[in-house]
């Protein structure tokens, strides 16, 4: 605590330091003005326990699933990713790097090693190890369902540091409080969602800050260290295109704007070139960077900004302008000719392929709806509405505009950037609902910077007093202080008392969004999906476990080479938790495997055989809510087998199933829905069952009707095993018929 | 970025151009065909690109902003009615029904442009909170944008909550 003397308006009191300059025994300096902080260290102190309770609060906010349930896996693909992470736990890096899976997609295999983005998997082995050396001996599957709500406390920290980048300290600490607790967030870092966007979002966000940092000081060391951040995403997530496409329009936007610079320079062609070696030493993603639509407009931008480099030392070795303006003309028509010359070439040559499906869609909306029938079919690929909006932002979406203003009022490279993620990111998520995820720091940034400027404001008018009678720092007043002395002297106690009460409401208004934060994350976003829980009739809680039954039943009670065939929502669980091959899975690369799988569930019962023999299939499971109301059960989800199926066979055609336009499955459906497969595997013996007090047996209690067809004979499959609230039924595949 | 021509250039000037210029395709187009054929005599002038002033620029975001946040792409894609309509179970005529019931993520498109519209509001009500603090205006008008600003940002946030709670029976409880 030697002393600095301050001369700061008059917070500041003399310190014990002379007296403890002079006496060195501690004992007699231990007296209780020595605990005394200078309003710099307060600061500090300050700041650093709100970062400290941030992090922690981002950590526990996510803990409402493993509270009320245990300490497991939700959803589907997170079990892919628990399953590749015990692998490469158990057998090394080398081995997971090269494995080829001959237990899923039976018989093509999958090659895992080539097709996944092994960031996640690596990043939470690594932490297992490091566990591990420290002798914690944990479980893998432990690290797992928390790696999602540390690497959430650690992108509030990012965060912090990004928002006193682009505006001050104070924004930065509000823009972590923000994103600690938003929603949008949440719904994919909870502990147990053990996926990819997890730790991507940590990648995403440090990449971002690491460039803006290396364009504001043009060190290179900023620059390397955010081609570091941008190998740590490209390995974690398929978003990094985002990120290949949003730096290099950045750049183009500050060229147009007239903010060329050596520092931008420096910062955009060491990311690039390092970044894009260092993409392609993950196998999935290869030569993508130099052979895909959708990195080439990197690579135009860095060619631009190599012309801008030539054109400044050309002006610079010329001394005559008009000659020089000349030259300009004809290097920048030439320049843009050649490029648009090698991209027609490129491109007609196929050696640059076109758009993927994928992120053409987000282009072109309409794209997926009439084309491609799987990503439509996705939940969570469907446009958003504004109340997902206002569900997972609530007051953002009020301080986002706000703090747009802001920006555009103090214009620097740096706002520039934040407006512009800010912009992109929530036009693709009004498109698809799941992008919401990569809007929200952007979100939470600029609304920071709204909410600070907006209380700076407020505060200032609050030591507006303090300030005349101290003439010294101009912090918020600013003008003309001798009109604006006679004028607050008479309207002081009004506008003091008019910012109080406005601080007041903000105060209000910051804690709505707390409340609505936690309740959402404990209502909407803390369900695990394998179990589900409802409400009994006297108000007590039930849970049903069926899912994690059947998959038990399935490791148990089959032999270990049996192949199961099921929708491939269920794929990943299937081979994760019943250690079973199956036909196909959530990674969705086939679709003619998957469109085979859908005619076979579409189709009769003798043409289905003749296709489950062809594919070796064993086991047949299907999942039904008839019994418990469950609506996202097979048959909510058939007509999309009958679209997919249809889309590769021409012989499953879609009005076949429905009945004037209606999908039902009562007395008046259509005869082949009320006979195929799936039907029949769903409702096998349930109309004998009383579902519901007061209505006949066979009510489907999910549709809301009595099933047409209660008489169900099964000819070349035979009913193995029946999850106590008939939530997954599992069907034996009999062995053909004897000659005889 | 892009050079400004100068208007109607004199014929001297023309001709220092021409000696002095390093452009290739000029030279080629001066042998053939211009030499032959006599180029008219016109007053053309480069269209000039200034950019537009950052006020503009977040005026048209705003815009953006407000069609985004009301669902338009959920509008064009999915193609939802206006309005919603009801049949009463009694008496058999037909209500409207702003607000789709029993899904977070559907609308109809009124009821997101009114999101919307709600949401803007609020935004624009922090901005009015910032003209009012800044110091060089008149004390009438500063009283007025901050009474503006308070009041648009209450409204905007009671509406919001109100139209949440329609939507989502459940919410909060």
């Amino acid at each position: 605590m030697v002393g600095k003397t301050e001369s700061q308006n008059g917070a500041v009191k003399a310190t014990a330091a002379p007296a403890m300059n002079l006496e060195s025994d501690l004992f007699s300096n231990f007296s209780f003005k020595s605990f005394k902080l200078k309003t710099k260290q307060q600061e500090l102190l300050l700041r650093v326990s709100i970062l400290g309770l941030v992090y922690i609060l981002a950590f526990i906010t996510r803990l409402f699933s493993v509270l009320r349930y245990e300490s497991m896996i939700h959803e589907f693909d997170p079990y892919f990713n628990y399953r590749t992470t015990l692998f490469l736990t158990e057998k090394g890096f080398y081995e997971f790097w090269n494995w080829f899976d001959s237990e899923s997609w039976y018989p093509l295999g999958r090659i895992i090693g080539g097709t996944l983005y092994p960031g996640l998997m690596v990043t939470a082995a690594f932490i297992y190890w490091t566990l591990r050396f420290l002798r914690f001996a944990v479980h893998i599957r432990e690290v797992c369902v928390l790696t999602a709500p540390f690497f959430a406390s650690n992108t509030t920290v990012v965060a912090y540091f990004f928002g006193k980048e682009i505006w001050d300290s104070g924004a930065g600490l509000v823009a972590a409080a923000f994103i600690a607790i938003c929603p949008g967030y949440i719904s994919r870092s909870v502990a147990g969602s053990y996926d990819n966007e997890g730790v991507a979002i940590f990648a995403l966000l440090l990449t971002f800050y690491l460039f803006v940092k290396a364009v504001n000081t043009g060190s290179l060391a900023w620059a390397l260290a955010s081609a570091f951040g941008y190998f740590y995403m490209v390995s974690a997530w398929g978003g990094y295109v985002f990120i290949i496409n949003l730096i290099p329009l950045y750049v183009l936007v500050l060229l147009i704007t007239g903010r060329y610079s050596m520092r931008l320079y420096v910062a955009y062609n060491c990311m690039y070139v390092l970044g894009m070696l260092l993409a392609m030493q993950i196998r999935f993603v290869g030569f993508q960077h130099v052979q895909s639509g959708e990195h080439m407009a990197a690579m135009g931008v860095f060619f631009l900004m190599q012309v801008f480099y030539f054109l400044d030392w050309v002006k610079y070795m010329l001394s005559d302008t008009k000659l020089f303006q000349a030259f300009l003309r004809i290097t920048v028509t030439s320049a843009v000719a050649v490029g648009a010359l090698a991209l027609g070439v490129g491109t007609a040559s196929g050696y640059i392929s076109p758009w993927t499906g994928r992120f053409y869609s987000l282009l072109d909306p309409t794209y997926a709806k009439d084309n491609i029938p799987i990503i439509a079919s996705v939940s969570e690929h469907q446009p958003t509405a504004w109340s997902s909006f206002m569900f997972d932002f609530h007051i953002l979406l009020f301080l986002f505009p706000a703090g747009l203003y802001f920006c555009f009022k103090k214009l620097s490279d740096a706002t520039i950037f934040i407006v512009m993620y800010g912009l992109t990111s929530m036009y693709f998520a009004g498109v698809m609902v799941r992008l919401i995820l990569v809007a929200t720091p952007a979100v939470c940034l600029i609304s920071a910077i709204a909410v600070s400027a907006t209380i700076k404001n407020l505060t200032s008018l609050l030591r507006t007093k303090s300030k005349t009678a101290v003439a010294g720092s101009s912090k918020g007043t600013g003008g003309s202080k001798a009109s604006s002395k006679a004028s607050f002297d008479q309207s002081q106690p009004f506008q003091k008392n008019g910012a109080i009460a406005l601080l007041l409401g903000a105060f209000y208004l910051l804690s709505k969004y707390a409340t609505h934060c936690t309740w959402v994350t404990s209502e909407a976003y803390s369900s695990p999906s394998i179990v589900l829980a409802a409400r009994g009739a006297h108000g007590n809680r039930v849970i049903f476990d069926d899912y994690r039954e059947a998959y038990f039943w399935l490791r148990q009670n089959t032999p270990p080479d049996a192949k199961v065939m099921s929708w491939w929502d269920y794929g990943y669980q299937i081979t994760a938790m019943g250690n079973r091959t199956v036909i196909v899975d959530n990674n969705t690369w086939n679709n003619t495997h998957i469109a085979t799988v859908g005619r076979a569930m579409s189709s009769y019962e003798d043409e289905a055989y003749e296709i489950m023999r062809s594919l070796d299939v064993d086991y047949v499971l299907v999942v039904f809510g008839g019994v418990t109301g469950y609506s996202s059960d097979d048959i909510n989800k058939f007509l999309w087998m009958v679209r997919i199926g249809g889309g590769v066979f021409p012989v499953i055609k879609e009005p076949d199933y429905l009945v004037n336009g209606d999908y039902r499955v009562d007395k008046g459906a259509a005869p082949k829905m009320l006979n195929c497969l799936m039907y029949k595997l769903s409702y096998y013996r349930f109309g004998e069952l009383v579902t519901e007090y007061g209505k006949p047996p066979g009510y489907d209690r999910a549709r809301g009707v009595e099933i047409g067809n209660k008489d169900i004979k099964l000819e070349h499959l035979e009913e193995a095993f029946t999850t106590s609230n008939w939530i997954v039924r599992i069907y034996k595949v009999k062995p053909p018929n004897n000659r005889w | 970025m892009a050079p400004k021509a100068e208007a109607a250039q004199t014929l001297a000037s023309q001709s220092d151009a021409s000696q002095s210029s390093i452009d290739p395709l000029f030279h080629i187009l001066k042998i053939f065909p211009y030499s032959i054929i006599r180029p008219p005599r016109l007053r053309l002038k480069l269209p000039s690109f200034t950019l537009p002033s950052p006020m503009t620029v977040f005026a048209l975001v705003l815009l953006t902003y407000f069609m985004v946040v009301s669902g338009f792409v959920y509008d064009v894609i999915v193609e939802p009615p206006g309005i919603g309509s009801t049949q009463d179970p009694a008496t058999g005529s037909v209500r409207p029904v702003v607000f789709l019931p029993g899904r977070v993520n559907g609308q109809y498109i009124i009821e997101g442009l009114s999101s919307g519209f709600m949401f803007v509001l609020g935004g624009m009500g922090f901005v009015l909170l910032d003209l009012a603090l800044d110091k060089n205006r008149a004390k009438s008008v500063k009283v007025s944008y901050a009474s503006a600003g308070i009041s648009s940002i209450v409204i905007a946030y009671i509406m919001s909550m109100l139209f949440i709670r329609i939507k989502i029976p459940g919410y909060l409880r």
